[in-house]
C-alpha cells in the first residue's frame, strides 16, 4: 500500500476507533457482521449508490452507515476528488484494517467465547 | 508490547501485562492491557464482588421492587448513603433495603425458614409492592439454601406477587462484572416474555444500560418522549419490573452501557431477533448522533434533529465557558468500567482536558479496547490496579483531577488531587447537553476551589496575608485567559436549575397519533 493510500486509511480508521462503538460488539462473529454490513453501506453511500435497508436488522447497520458516511464526507474532504473505484479500494483496505485491529489481530481473549 | 510495570508492584510481576502506555504508532494489536481475570494474590484490588454488581449496580436500580438479599446485613452495605441511582416513585427501592441477617446458626442449621419469613414480613410491610428481587450471597450460596423453592412456595401462598431469583454469590466472577452477567442472562431466562405489554406507540425501545444515575435516565427519556417514542422498559434505572419483562416486544435495543447490559441485548438479538444499537449519551456531539440515529431508524430524525438544534443553541455556550478554562488540564480518567469509553474522546474534544490515564476496575479487554482507542498517545492504560499503584501514577502523572469512585477519590484527597465521583456523581445528572455542561461545572469547581491553596496554610506558623482578600475561583481560572474570551458576551457560565430533574417529571409531550389510530379517523 502507498504512503497516501495508508494516511488516508488510518484517517478513516481512527474516525471510527475515537467516535464509533459498532465496532467492538463482543464476539468475533458479531464484529464480522457488524464490520462488513457497516463499511458495505458506508462504501455504498459513498458511491451514491441505493442502500436498501428493509429489515429492522438492515436498518440497524444503515443508521451507523449513514452517520458514518456523512462524517467522512464533512471532515475528509480530499473523499470528493477519488473516482468511485478508488473509493471502493480505499474502503477495502479500511475494513481488512478494521478487521486486523478488532478481530484477526485483536488480544481480546473473550472474542472467541462460544456464549454470550 | 508496551506493558508497564510499576514499581511497587515488582513484586507481583504478574501486573505487567495489567497496564500499558499508548505509544506514537500503537494500536490494539500490541496495547491491550489483560483483563476480566481473577485478581492476583498480593494485589490489594478495588474491585466489588459478583453479588455487589449484581445487586447493587443493575438490580437494585428497578424501582417497584423489594430488593432482598439472603445473606448477612452487611452484604448490603451499599445503600442510600452510596448509591445514587434516583426513581421517580419517591426512591423507594433506595429508601429500604432488606437483609435476612443470616447469622452463624443459620450457616449451622440452614437459612430457608428465616428466608421465607422475611419475604412474608416484607410483603406484609410493604402491600403495595408486590414484586420482589432476591439476591444469593456467599453465606447462602455455600451452605445450599434453595432460594428459587422457597420463591415459588411464597408464588403459591400470595397468587399476586412475582419473585425473581439472582443467583450471583460474591464469588462468582472475577469481579463485579461476573455478577452483571449473571442477572442478564437469569432476567431473560426467568422473566423477559412473561408479560404482554401495552404498545402504544410506532416506535418503540428498550432503553438498556442505563441506571438513572442522579436523573440520568429521566433526561434521555425526555428526548426519547419529545420524539414519539415509547420506552418499553429501561434495563434497569427508575425501570418497572413488569415493563422489563415486556421487554422482547421493542422494535429496537437502545444500549447505552455495554459492559453490564450488552448480554441482554445479544440474547434479545438471538432470541426475539431485536437489535441493538450501540449509543453516547455523554457530550454534545454523541448526544447529537446517537438521537440522530435512532431518528433515522424509525424515519423520524426530523424530530431528532428539532431536538438537536434546540438543545445545542441552549447549551454549546456554556460548555465553551468551561471549556476555555478547563483546556489543557490533566485527567485520569479512573472509573469502574464503561466511563473510561463513554467519556475518553469526548471530554478531550468537548471541554479541552487530556487524559493521561484511564483505568478500569472489572472492565473487560473489551472496555479497554474502546478506552485505549478513545485516548489519545501516552495514556497510560491499567487494569484492576491496586491502590499503591493509582498513588504511583498520580505521583509521576500529576494530574490536575480524578474522575473516580469514592473510595480511591479519599485517598486522592489525602494526597491533594481533587476528585469528581465518576459512579454516582457529584452535582449530576451528566447525560444529555445540560448535564454534560453540569458536569464541565463540576470539574471547573473541583480544580479551581480555592481550598487546594489555602490547605497549605498552616496558621501556627506561615504568615497570612490580611492586605488582599480570598483568591476566588474566577481569579483563578482567569489568570491567563485573554481579554477575548474573558469579556465574552456570548460564553456564560451554566445558567441551569439547581435540581433540573423536577420539572421533567410534570412535563407533557406532543401526542403522536399512531399509525393505526391515524388510519381510523
Ligand atoms: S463477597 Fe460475599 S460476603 Fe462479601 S459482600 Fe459479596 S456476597 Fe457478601
Amino acid at each position: 500500500m502507498d504512503e497516501l493510500t495508508k494516511d488516508r486509511v488510518e484517517q478513516l480508521i481512527d474516525y471510527i476507533m475515537k467516535k464509533c462503538l459498532w465496532q467492538f460488539h463482543s464476539r468475533t462473529w458479531d464484529r464480522e457482521r457488524q464490520n462488513e454490513n457497516i463499511l458495505g453501506m458506508t462504501t455504498q453511500l459513498l458511491c451514491d449508490e441505493t442502500v436498501t435497508a428493509e429489515s429492522i436488522e438492515d436498518k440497524c447497520y444503515w443508521v451507523d452507515a449513514v452517520c458514518l458516511a456523512d462524517a467522512y464526507k464533512e471532515r475528509y474532504t480530499w473523499l470528493a476528488d477519488l473516482e468511485k473505484p478508488e473509493i471502493k479500494s480505499l474502503m477495502q483496505d479500511v475494513k481488512n484494517r478494521l478487521d486486523h485491529l478488532t478481530i484477526t489481530g485483536s488480544l481480546n481473549e473473550e472474542l472467541n467465547d462460544p456464549l454470550y | 508490547m508496551p506493558y508497564h510495570l510499576f514499581k511497587c508492584s515488582e513484586s507481583i510481576p504478574e501486573r505487567e501485562k495489567h497496564a500499558v502506555i499508548k505509544g506514537e504508532g500503537e494500536d490494539l494489536t500490541s496495547a491491550l492491557p489483560l483483563g476480566y481475570l481473577n485478581t492476583i494474590p498480593g494485589s490489594i484490588s478495588e474491585r466489588g464482588c459478583a453479588y455487589c454488581g449484581a445487586k447493587h449496580v443493575i438490580g437494585t436500580p428497578m424501582k417497584d421492587v423489594i430488593h432482598m438479599s439472603h445473606g448477612p446485613v452487611g452484604c448490603t452495605y451499599d445503600t442510600w448513603q452510596t448509591k445514587r441511582y434516583i426513581s421517580d416513585n419517591d426512591n423507594f427501592q433506595l429508601k429500604y433495603t432488606y437483609a435476612t441477617d443470616m447469622k452463624e446458626q443459620h450457616i449451622v442449621f440452614g437459612a430457608e425458614k428465616l428466608l421465607k419469613k422475611n419475604i412474608l414480613e416484607a410483603f406484609a410491610a410493604f402491600p403495595e409492592m408486590k414484586r420482589m428481587t432476591l439476591y444469593q450471597t456467599c453465606a447462602s450460596a455455600l451452605i445450599g439454601d434453595d432460594i428459587n423453592a422457597i420463591a415459588e412456595e411464597v408464588m403459591e401462598e400470595l397468587p399476586d406477587v412475582d419473585i425473581f431469583v439472582c443467583n450471583s454469590p460474591g464469588f462468582g466472577g472475577p469481579s463485579q462484572s461476573g455478577g452483571h452477567h449473571k442477572i442478564n442472562i437469569a432476567w431473560i431466562n426467568q422473566k423477559v416474555g412473561t408479560v404482554e405489554p401495552e404498545i402504544t406507540s410506532d416506535y418503540v425501545i428498550n432503553y438498556v444500560g442505563e441506571y438513572n444515575i442522579q436523573g440520568d435516565q429521566e433526561v434521555m427519556q425526555d428526548f426519547f418522549k419529545r420524539m414519539g417514542i415509547q420506552i418499553l422498559s429501561t434495563f434497569t434505572g427508575n425501570g418497572s419490573y413488569d415493563d422489563l419483562r415486556g421487554m422482547h416486544r421493542a422494535q429496537l435495543n437502545v444500549l447505552e452501557c455495554a459492559r453490564s447490559a450488552e448480554y441482554i441485548c445479544n440474547e434479545l438479538r438471538v432470541r426475539y431477533g431485536i437489535p441493538r444499537l450501540d449509543i453516547d449519551g455523554f457530550g454534545h456531539e454523541a448526544m447529537a448522533s446517537s438521537l440522530r440515529k435512532v431518528g433515522m431508524f424509525f424515519g423520524i430524525e426530523d424530530r431528532a434533529e428539532a431536538i438537536i438544534a434546540e438543545e445545542s443553541a441552549r447549551w454549546k455556550p456554556e460548555l465553551d465557558w468551561y471549556k476555555a478554562r478547563l483546556t489543557d488540564k490533566k485527567v485520569c480518567l479512573w472509573p469502574g468500567g464503561s466511563k473510561l469509553w463513554h467519556w475518553a474522546n469526548v471530554i478531550h474534544e468537548e471541554m479541552g482536558v487530556n487524559v493521561v490515564s484511564v483505568y478500569t476496575k472489572f472492565g473487560h479487554q473489551q472496555d479497554m479496547e474502546k478506552g485505549v482507542s478513545r485516548c489519545e498517545v501516552g495514556a497510560l492504560a491499567i487494569d484492576d490496579p491496586n491502590e499503591l499503584e493509582g498513588m504511583e501514577a498520580i505521583e509521576t502523572l500529576e494530574p490536575d483531577i480524578i474522575f473516580t469512585g469514592k473510595r480511591p477519590g479519599e485517598v486522592a484527597k489525602k494526597v491533594r488531587v481533587p476528585y469528581l465521583n465518576a459512579h454516582a456523581y457529584h452535582n449530576g445528572p451528566y447525560k444529555g447537553w445540560e448535564g454534560w455542561v453540569r458536569f464541565a461545572r463540576d470539574i471547573y469547581n473541583g480544580i479551581y476551589s480555592p481550598i487546594h491553596k489555602l490547605s497549605l496554610l498552616d496558621i501556627s506558623k506561615d504568615e497570612i496575608r490580611t492586605d488582599v482578600g480570598f483568591e476566588t475561583q474566577r481569579l483563578l481560572s482567569d489568570v491567563n485567559l485573554s481579554d477575548e474570551i474573558k469579556n465574552s458576551t456570548t460564553l456564560r457560565e451554566y445558567t441551569g436549575k439547581y435540581d433540573c430533574i423536577k420539572d421533567l417529571r410534570d412535563k407533557t409531550y406532543p401526542e403522536y397519533l399512531t399509525k393505526k389510530v391515524s388510519e381510523a379517523v
